[in-house]
């Protein structure tokens, strides 16, 4: 039995099988998200911080609580019907996963916490494992901290080096920058599919081939990239791609490190304890296969079922028709904030997701961000956990509105009218 | 509580916000209050790395002078919403002495009833107050003024 709830007509779907070209009916997809409805500070919600973690679905809500009021259990340790049924939707869940992202089996799919977990990951067993001193791992200006840090500490723990590919001013990642990156020491590359801060959108397939063909991996960090648009890891051919659930309008507390076999097979645990072994004794244990060499402990196992629930909705919606719905409200929002005075894009790079930073002429963004909450515009302010890729454009922050599937040209609105009182106000 | 000390811009402030029923306005309060915070009255020099408070969103400098075993505070940050709260907090706590400072809580924080700021900038504030009794503890961050 799934502990995933079957969708039978979620109230925001019902458009979607009649017309799979179009985009969907945004005004029953708002009902499918029940915090829309609520009032901020006096005045409508405008959630515009999906980047940072989106809003769940009701699919999502119920799945979660029906876990917990009907079959909840711990999994793995399954001599009664309540662990069966906990396990076998947990193990759903890794199912769901793996078909989303097109992976060849479920062995391939790793639960974590999030992906800073899963980056830490790779980086305490493979990359302690594989990585000598001197070794390059390649990233980008525009990472996000959790694909930074656990390089750091292996540059301080083994003396490897990162070597960082440039951006261009306006945003962009060049192919060319990064293929010049490559050379006879670089061992990784660990790169974002998305940039948090400027929605930049690297081509992680041809960055796979130059990589492959100097047989460099190559690890992923798909947490602001599979939200936007559909993702084949077989097509990429990346051997490591670690997303969170929380951005994919599943629960926090959950995420997903997809591993090629061979990559999986060859890593030691990460973390020692229940759940990861095959056989223990006080002279001897024999660790368990992927994935669950990788999960110790009690996993989070309500979480799972969630982000299974999750990813049913969104596939229901169609990732494609979720990109082209997000590029529509991506260009309207170029015209209708270009338009505002002393308005300043940060990042305007030629391939990008529905993420816009920016600043305001004269205005902190703290305080840009202040009127805007105000007025009940929920964006996010500051270095976005991005201190180099802010020290690379000469800023001290930004403000980011992220869009959501969840969106409309009325909340692209509503920011512009805001902008204009943060104006007023602090002006 | 404000305890037996005498704290007259404080209660100013309190009152002030006291009267003012409603959350948008006292945000503009705030607001105002930044904007009136004379730029000028702030040294260039004041705002060294050394006088940085650190963990703000945005950039907050508080300086404190000794005069008569007495610490007399100004502060600055480059975002306006920012220099209102912390032109509230030197103004309110100068003229203490450590002993004084140190006797004030997260209470004196709470009673401004600044409802309409976010929890995370209540928090700011409350790191503030400790930076500033940190600083009484410490004799100041600037030379004292001989009295």
């Amino acid at each position: 039995m799934s502990g995933v709830k079957p969708i039978d007509n979620p109230a925001g779907l019902s458009g979607v099988g009649d017309n799979s070209t179009s985009a969907f009916n945004i005004e029953q997809v708002r009902r499918d998200f029940p915090i829309l409805e609520r009032q901020v500070h006096g005045k409508p919600l405008v959630y515009l911080d999906s980047g940072a973690s989106a809003q769940k679905p009701r699919m999502v809500i119920d799945a979660v609580r029906e876990a917990y009021e009907t079959y909840y259990s711990n999994v793995h340790r399954g001599a009664h019907y309540l662990s069966q049924r906990s396990t076998d939707a947990y193990e759903e869940a890794r199912v769901i996963v793996q078909r989303f992202i097109n992976a060849p089996s479920d062995k391939n799919i790793v639960f974590t916490h999030n992906v800073t977990e899963a980056i830490n990951l790779v980086a305490a067993t493979w990359g302690r494992k594989f990585l000598e001193e001197g070794d390059e791992v390649i990233v980008t200006e525009m990472e996000h901290h959790a694909n930074i840090v656990p390089w750091h500490m292996l540059r301080v723990e083994k003396g490897i080096k990162l070597k960082v590919v440039p951006i261009t001013d306006n945003g962009d990642f060049r192919i060319e920058d990064f293929e010049a990156a490559l050379g006879p020491k670089t061992k990784l590359v660990a790169i974002t599919e998305c940039s948090n801060v400027l929605g930049t959108r690297v081509p992680i397939k041809r960055v796979c081939e130059l990589a492959h063909a100097r047989g460099v991996p190559v690890l992923v960090d798909g947490a602001q990239g599979i939200v936007h648009q559909p993702v084949d890891v077989q097509d990429l051919d990346c051997d490591f791609y670690a997303f969170t659930g929380h951005k994919l309008y599943g629960p926090s507390g959950i995420g997903v490190l997809y591993g090629k076999a061979e990559m999986l097979d060859s890593m030691p645990p990460y973390q020692g304890g229940g759940d990861m072994i095959e056989r223990v004794s006080f002279d001897d244990i024999t660790y368990a296969e992927p994935p669950h060499r990788f999960e110790a402990g009690t996993p989070p196992i309500v979480q799972a079922i969630g982000l299974g629930a999750a990813i049913r909705y969104v596939e229901q919606l169609g990732m494609d028709n979720i990109h082209a719905h997000e590029q529509g409200l991506l260009a309207y929002a170029n015209e209708r904030l270009g338009a505002i005075e002393g308005f300043r894009f940060i990042g305007q790079a030629a391939d990008k997701a529905a993420i816009v930073s920016f600043l305001v002429e004269g205005l902190h963004p703290f305080d840009v961000a202040a009127v805007l909450d105000r007025q009940g515009v929920a964006v996010r302010v500051g270095q976005h956990c991005a201190e180099p890729l802010m020290d690379r454009l000469g800023v001290d922050g930004t403000v980011r509105a992220s869009f959501g599937l969840y969106n409309r040209r009325e909340d692209v609105d509503a920011l512009a009218a805001a902008i204009e009182k943060a104006k007023e106000m602090l002006g | 509580m404000t305890g037996e000390l005498d704290l007259p811009r404080y209660d100013e402030f309190v009152e002030a916000l006291e009267i003012i029923d409603d959350e948008d306005m006292r945000f503009e309060y705030i607001i105002d209050i930044g904007k009136k915070a004379g730029d000028g009255s702030f040294a260039d020099e004041w705002m060294s790395d050394g006088n940085l408070m650190h963990g703000c969103m945005s950039k907050v400098w508080i300086v404190d002078r000794m005069k008569d075993g007495r610490h007399y505070f100004q502060g600055f940050s480059d975002a306006i919403i920012v220099k209102g709260l912390v032109t509230m907090m030197v103004q309110s706590f100068s003229g203490l002495t450590a002993d004084e400072l140190n006797t004030l809580s997260e209470e004196h924080v709470r009673k401004l009833n600044l409802g309409a700021l976010t929890t995370q900038r209540q928090v700011g504030m409350m790191a503030m107050l400790e930076h500033m009794k940190k600083l009484g503890r410490a004799g100041g961050n600037l030379p004292a003024d001989a009295a």
